[in-house]
């Protein structure tokens, strides 16, 4: 992938690279092409904030950076590139301003937009290499398909509590072939809810430094030519254990993309949920106070209950329907999670198995009671 | 005489224990079944493996297949490092010592 046009070095640019240059393999050549080279790292987040370090130090001549979200103290704990004074800011624009000041002999484009089946194409064609930071599937599909439309390498990461895998997909071997992509792996997405996000079941924050690193690692190869590029593979990487494995990948001949579609609609998520009976935090404090019988239910995880509880009974949402023995039909009963999204799932499951008509959704779950019943009770 | 009788019993207990399929679980399953560990199941195709497998874990062989019994779109299974061929009816075919690892697409970003 070195380019054939060629640029000059500054002193302080080759004085700033010296320890790149100075290894046989990269040499001057390998420099030039990164800084010749035009990347789009999508998502300024846990992957994208060591990506987007790293490729930015390097001399990646021409970084985007997409992102349309603000930070938010829950980032701190492994977005890097993101200060406390940064909260509630835009990630994009405070990513622009640290990677310039890390490096100033780089371009940095902002684009601070939601990802959709609309700009996706437009937006990809403009560069070299795309790097996949994002943290939901509609986008990684969407991502996959505009890269394999528009012939671009997607260099993919993806990270779940001690977990990471990383790939590059679309990879243009010399013969003029294209290597496998996301949906040779993956045809499909989950149905929704099965598989959580890692605001909904966590991550270990240094596991995003090792992905994201091995992320820009990879587009570095891939724009140098130096290496033996990650293509056809899908690595994974096990934090817990420390057990690493690389799984082949089979390119099915049967599967074309031809056009973007509704991602949303593709990944199950286009449809409104069924509302659910919801009661507030005030409400439920006043049936405390007034003595209302009713049963509360919290099915969150037990690692969360360990954290903060408000005198819920445990019945985690992933084996709710193993409780139902458990759940009054004759009397109130109120169903609670983190932020009100999990119980209300709980709820419909619930219902789609018996017709209870006597469960309430906690509205706003256990952080509204923290934030406006009791402070004592920590947020997380 | 009684104890070779004893060491040859466990040794080939063992031996047939090292002669079954191993099954090993990718860290993400864990989420919906947190006591999930690798380990030895004696069966002699990937179906009957995944109900062995189902009837530790409940629920795991649904998490793994759709109703129709295919393998869901989001789910992996390798058997020694290569993807299966088979997903409709899981009729690829394992060997006594064969690896079968279980995987699912990550969202995490």
């Amino acid at each position: 992938m070195q380019s054939e046009s060629h640029s000059h070095f500054s002193s302080e640019e080759l004085a700033r690279y010296s320890r790149h240059i100075i290894i046989p393999e990269f040499g001057l050549a390998g420099q030039q092409a990164l800084k010749n080279a035009r990347v789009l790292i999508i998502g300024s987040g846990g992957l994208g904030s060591p990506s987007l370090l790293y490729l930015a130090a390097a001399g990646v001549g021409h970084i985007g950076i997409v992102d349309f979200d603000t930070v938010d103290d829950s980032n701190l704990q492994r977005q890097v590139l993101f200060t406390t004074e940064d909260i509630g800011k835009s990630k994009a624009y405070q990513a622009q301003q640290r990677l310039q000041a890390l490096n100033p002999h780089i371009d940095i484009t902002v684009h601070e937009l939601r990802l959709d089946s609309q700009n996706a194409r437009e937006l990809i064609r403009g560069y070299d290499v795309v790097a996949d930071g994002t943290d939901n599937f509609p986008t990684r599909y969407l991502v996959n398909d505009a890269c394999v439309l528009e012939d671009r390498v997607n260099v993919y990461a993806s990270i779940f509590q001690f977990e990471g895998q990383v790939s590059v997909f679309n990879y243009l071997y010399p013969d003029g072939t294209r290597g496998p992509n996301y949906r040779d792996i993956f045809p499909e997405p989950p149905p929704p809810g099965l598989v959580p996000n890692c605001s909904e079941g966590g991550v270990l924050g240094v596991l995003p430094g090792i992905i994201g690193s091995m992320q820009a690692l990879e587009v570095i190869k891939v724009i140098t030519g130096v290496g033996e590029p990650l293509a056809g593979k899908l690595f994974l990487f096990d934090a817990a254990s420390f057990h690493t494995r690389f799984l082949k990948i089979r390119k099915n001949e049967a599967l074309t993309i031809n056009e973007l579609i509704d991602y949303q609609q593709f990944c199950g998520l286009d449809k409104p949920e069924l509302p659910v009976p919801e009661i507030t935090v005030q409400e439920l404090d006043n049936w405390r106070k007034n003595g209302v019988d009713f049963q509360l239910i919290d099915v969150r995880e037990p690692y969360e209950f360990a954290i903060a509880e408000i005198g819920g009974e445990l019945m985690p949402v992933g084996q709710i329907s193993s409780f139902l023995p458990f759940i009054s039909t004759d009397r109130k009963v109120v169903i609670h999670c983190r932020s009100g999204v999990r119980s209300a799932r709980a709820i419909r499951e619930l219902q789609n198995l018996q017709p209870f008509d006597n469960l309430y959704n906690l509205k706003g779950g256990i952080i509204a009671w923290s934030q406006e019943i009791d402070q004592q009770i920590p947020q997380y | 005489m009684i104890l070779l009788h004893h060491v040859l019993s466990i040794f080939l207990f063992e031996f047939s224990v090292l002669q079954m399929p191993q099954v090993r679980f990718t860290y993400a399953l864990k989420r919906f079944f947190p006591h999930l560990q690798d380990g030895r199941i004696d069966a002699s195709s990937l179906m009957e493996t995944l109900h062995h497998v189902d009837r530790q874990y409940p629920g795991l062989k649904s998490y793994i297949l759709d109703e129709q019994g295919r393998l869901r779109k989001h789910v992996q299974i390798y058997l020694d490092g290569e993807p299966i061929r088979d997903r409709e009816t899981l009729g690829d075919p394992i060997g006594p010592e064969t690896e079968i690892y279980l995987m699912q697409a990550l969202s995490g970003g």
